[in-house]
């Protein structure tokens, strides 16, 4: 019992210096690179990650508290993907290029398609008040 | 000359500030003796675990020693929400229908939102239930339940928070503090004393009055933050009334 709680605390240690490790790289990805879009994917992957392993290594250390710890995992998951999404996604939109120029922009012609489309729906809107007048 | 003056009123500030932090003796025990406490900081520290039985001694402090002023914070609370309700309201024309100031968000942003939803308000809950035993407590707890209907709000244009459940509960939670404090001072002579026994440390019921009055407090809190959101996102830029 006493060497599987030794394993488990050396393995937990080993967890949360791997975490320590992509959280540093994280920071320095958000102080290294050149625009929005490379900052967040460095934040966001590294962080995401280094959190979660630090979070399973303490777990690993203290067996009992490992219910909350996975809850608290899943929320790490959930949410930083999901917060750096929506942070692209309303910079792209509010007109912020990347750095690097693309050869393909697949999200660029979504954007305008979608413009397109409102577009239409309140050229339809009006004809519609027209009638009714 | 303006230059010189900036740099003068900046060094006298300086020399004020750092006068001010040279009276403070950083790293001396200023808890005073614990045994037999000289010190007011001593005696919350003895006083919170033995007597009152509560593991957390700033929510001891905040709620048992000083309700009464917690009670004014939570005024002013609901002051700062009735003032901001009373300048932002806005009549409503006869072809608007109300709606959020929100743009659409995406797929991904709307199912995580509906699994996160219910994990911060779990979260919020937790904090203001065990506000006695871990750091935090109904200010913090309302927040967060704050925040967990802000993501609805924004991510949702159709959520809504039904205006009026929202002030019935905010009025009642505060009407229950009051009446919480007014049993006290009818039963034992004084406002807000512990009316039931203090239990025994650690425990989720125990502390007397406060787990009951975090909870009052995170629903004022949490109900009266929505509220001001709701409002500020109902405002549409650009259009005077």
């Amino acid at each position: 019992m006493d060497t599987l709680n030794n394993i488990l605390t050396y393995l937990g240690l080993g967890f949360v210096l791997l975490g320590s490790i992509f959280l540093f790289l994280g920071a320095l990805g958000i102080y290294r690179m050149p625009d929005l879009y490379n900052r967040l994917q460095a934040g966001t992957k590294a962080s995401t990650l280094g959190a979660m392993s630090v979070v399973l290594g303490v777990g690993l250390m203290q067996p009992s508290w490992m219910i909350k710890l996975i809850v608290i995992i899943l929320f790490i998951g959930i949410s930083n993907p999901l917060s750096s999404h929506a942070l692209a996604r309303a910079s792209y939109r509010r007109g912020i290029r990347p750095f690097f120029k693309k050869k393909i922009d697949a999200y660029e012609q979504e954007v305008e398609r979608e413009k397109q489309q409102r577009k239409k729906n309140q050229i339809k809107v009006e004809k519609v008040k027209e009638v009714a007048d | 000359m303006k230059r010189y003056i900036i740099f003068l009123f900046i060094a006298v500030l300086g020399w004020t500030l750092a006068q001010t932090f040279r009276a403070i003796p950083f790293g001396a025990d200023r808890r005073g003796n614990l045994d037999q406490p000289d010190r007011v900081a001593a005696f919350y520290l003895k006083e919170s675990p033995e007597t009152l039985q509560t593991a957390n001694s700033i929510t001891a402090i905040v709620v048992n020693f000083r309700g009464f002023d917690t009670l004014g914070e939570v005024t002013v609370l609901f002051l700062a929400a009735t003032g901001l309700a009373s300048i932002l309201y806005r009549k409503e024309e006869d072809d608007e229908t109300e709606e959020r100031i929100t743009l659409i968000s995406s797929s991904l942003v709307r199912t995580g939102a509906k699994i996160l939803f219910p994990l911060i308000l779990l979260l919020g809950i937790y904090v203001f239930i065990h506000g006695h035993l871990t750091p935090g407590g109904g200010f913090q707890g309302g927040a967060i339940i704050a925040t967990g209907f802000l993501l609805m709000l924004i991510t949702y244009k159709r959520f809504d928070t039904n205006h009026n459940l929202m002030v019935w509960l905010e009025s009642l939670a505060g009407l229950a503090f009051v009446a919480t404090g007014l049993y006290g001072l009818f039963t034992y002579g004084s406002f807000l004393q512990n009316t039931h026994s203090v239990g025994t440390l650690n425990d989720l019921i125990s502390g007397g009055l406060i787990p009951l009055i975090y909870i009052f407090i995170g629903i004022k809190v949490g109900t009266e933050l929505t509220n001001i959101l709701d409002i500020l996102l109902k405002i549409k830029p650009g259009k005077q009334s």
